[in-house]
């Protein structure tokens, strides 16, 4: 909008002797060169779509089961889409090779042909088959596609198959059996990512892959639990610190925030992990239980744990100590928090909550220094979060709860206050 | 050899491999239908909490449970059980002995989850998850087939059976009758 608004001044601009002719036409003609990738974005965009909705649809008509037609019929029409897709896929590949609309489109196609062959062909049969195995055979059928067709779309479409996968053999069949392969399978999609950040750092399609990836991992952490399930809050606390400080690598640093999903992924984590643990019930539980600690759940919060170590080992030297925030930190704190409250329930929950007031009151410092509303106002949240949490538990008298809303309050109005009041001074 | 040579070959193999997983799909499903034995499951009325899913009907069965003088074998619910079966005087499927292992001896036997283990006074009751419980229809048609299915669990002069193919422990679904009569025609009167 605002390069059609400067193209239609230039002639004025011209007129008036502001620019020389010469100097239009460049502006011109940077305009344009501008323009060009847009609406080749928009085109991918709509190709994705389309293909996606033909095939989605293709998959709606012939699951209506016709029972006009004889099983036999009904068994070849299903191969149908895929082999429709593949045909799409194939000219796009050796014909259209350079167009990525081309390639996303016909992979998107095909990704959802697969599937619906496969389930298909359940239905005609009548095989009652797991949700998990059927994800599985779809999932290991298309990843291929990603790197053969260097396909994007069909990545985050891969990622949030396995991910599914994970939850539904790992959360919701009953007996649950941990999806070791969920691992593997995205191992298998990792390179793509690795060349979409390598080539692309600020294509759409890498921003959606850096919140689609940790998503997946938060969400399947949970499915390594075993008897010590207790044990993955360590764990849990590690990734988030791990994702953390991976949205801190100096590769996000001219990245706009919202498409930092490791960094705010891990943020709002750690945040919500410590409000809920912040309360005396956990604490109480854990007293009573038995945890061992040499087990899966133990193993893999110890990787965890090294490798958000690494990565802040690395953060220290790049930036020193001014550098670390208190939610880099926290990782390293929660593991001693975990062992004192496997005894000492009361010690571990006040810890915490402390923990939760150093982060709130440190960051606010931290937004007064960089005289940064947004990072201010977390701070004040993630304390007025707290207070929340402790006008729940009823062991704390009325009194001093009000007057606790009651600072906070005041401590919301009196922080902004000062801070544009300084800003003003500046001005 | 190229790279374009190379993508050409991948491209192939993977079309290939995509194909092959449902065509080899079918081919079990047919083998098991041109070449196994067919037996008449009698049905029974499914849980009324479990209503009707999307386009199939869901299947309960009368001869599901197994009583045996034994308490000392420990059984686990949802583990892999071998159900082996003979026709009763009716022709209809009935139990004769479940193993954890596959029988060795030539038997028609199928595949099954446990549903559960009980046991009393010496005894130990199982109850066997067939898995062949799902009977997809034409969408516009599934509704009134669960009527008339839930209709003849009731009406005693009404027999509903499923008709399932089994060999090497494996079945598949052929047809779910209602007085000999297929359920889709009999949606269709």
């Amino acid at each position: 909008m605002e390069s059609k608004k400067v193209i239609k001044d230039l002639q004025e601009l011209i007129e008036a002797k502001v620019i020389s002719e010469e100097t239009a036409e460049k502006i011109q003609a940077f305009y344009a060169s501008k323009q060009k990738p847009k609406s080749n974005k928009l085109f991918l965009v709509l190709a994705i779509l389309g293909a996606l909705l033909i095939g989605l649809g293709i998959i709606l008509i012939i699951a209506h089961n016709w029972d006009e037609l004889t099983q036999a019929t009904k068994t070849i029409i299903a191969f149908v889409p895929l082999l429709i897709g593949q045909f799409l896929a194939g000219y796009a590949l050796f014909k259209k090779e350079d167009s990525s609309a081309w390639r996303e489109a016909s992979s998107a196609f095909l990704f959802c042909a697969v599937g619906a062959s496969i389930s298909l062909i359940s239905q005609i049969y009548n095989i009652p088959g797991d949700v998990d195995t059927y994800l599985r055979t779809w999932m290991l059928l298309c990843f291929p596609l990603i790197y053969l067709m260097r396909s994007s779309i069909t990545s985050l479409m891969y990622l949030a198959g396995i991910t599914y996968y994970a939850c539904e053999k790992g959360y919701w069949t009953f007996p649950v059996a941990e999806p070791y392969l969920y691992w593997l399978m995205l191992l298998l999609a990792l390179p793509h990512y690795y060349l979409l950040i390598k080539n692309k750092p600020h294509s759409n399609f890498t921003i959606f892959h850096h919140w689609m990836v940790p998503l997946s991992l938060v969400i399947c952490l949970g499915t390594i639990a075993d008897k010590n399930a207790e044990l993955l809050f360590v764990g849990y606390i590690s990734l988030f610190g791990l994702l953390h400080l991976v949205g801190s690598l100096p590769f996000f640093a001219d990245q706009k925030t919202r498409n930092n999903g490791y960094r705010i992924i891990g943020t709002l984590g750690t945040i919500i992990l410590l409000l809920v643990l912040s309360f005396d019930w956990f604490w109480k539980d854990l007293a009573r239980e038995e945890v061992g600690v040499v087990n899966i759940e133990g193993g893999i919060s110890l990787l965890l744990i090294l490798a958000a170590f690494a990565l802040l080992y690395q953060k220290w030297q790049r930036e020193t100590t001014a550098g670390i925030g208190p939610l880099d930190l926290v990782f390293l704190l929660f593991p001693v928090v975990f062992f004192i409250g496997m005894n000492d329930s009361i010690t571990a929950t006040i810890l915490v909550n402390v923990t939760l007031l150093a982060i709130g009151l440190i960051t606010i410092k931290r937004g007064a220094d960089l005289d940064h509303l947004g990072v201010l106002n977390f701070g004040l949240l993630t304390i007025t979060a707290l207070a929340a949490c402790r006008f729940f538990d009823t062991n704390i008298s009325f009194v001093i709860r009000g007057m606790l809303f009651v600072l906070v309050g005041i401590g919301f109005f009196a922080a902004n206050f000062w801070m544009l009041k300084r800003r003003k001074e500046d001005e | 050899m190229n790279s374009k040579t190379l993508t050409i070959i991948a491209f192939t193999v993977v079309c290939l491999v995509q194909l092959y997983v449902p065509l080899q799909m079918v081919r079990f499903q047919n083998t098991i239908i041109e070449t196994g034995k067919e037996y008449k499951f009698r049905t029974a009325p499914i849980d009324p909490n479990d209503p009707f899913r999307g386009k199939y009907i869901t299947l309960g069965f009368e001869d599901n449970t197994f009583r045996f003088q034994d308490t000392t074998t420990r059984w686990n619910y949802q583990e892999e059980v071998h159900v082996q079966l003979e026709n009763d005087e009716e022709g209809f499927a009935t139990i004769v002995d479940v193993t954890k292992e596959p029988p060795t001896k030539e038997v028609p036997y199928v595949r099954a989850m446990l549903g559960g283990a009980t046991t009393f006074d010496g005894y130990t009751t199982l109850t066997i998850n067939y898995p062949f419980n799902r009977y997809y229809m034409e969408e516009t048609k599934a509704p009134d087939a669960e009527k008339a299915y839930a209709q003849s669990q009731w009406d005693s002069t009404q027999v509903a059976y499923a008709l399932v193919s089994i060999k090497d422990g494996n079945a598949v679904l052929k047809d779910v009758l209602i007085n000999d009569v297929p359920i889709k025609e009999w949606v269709g009167e």
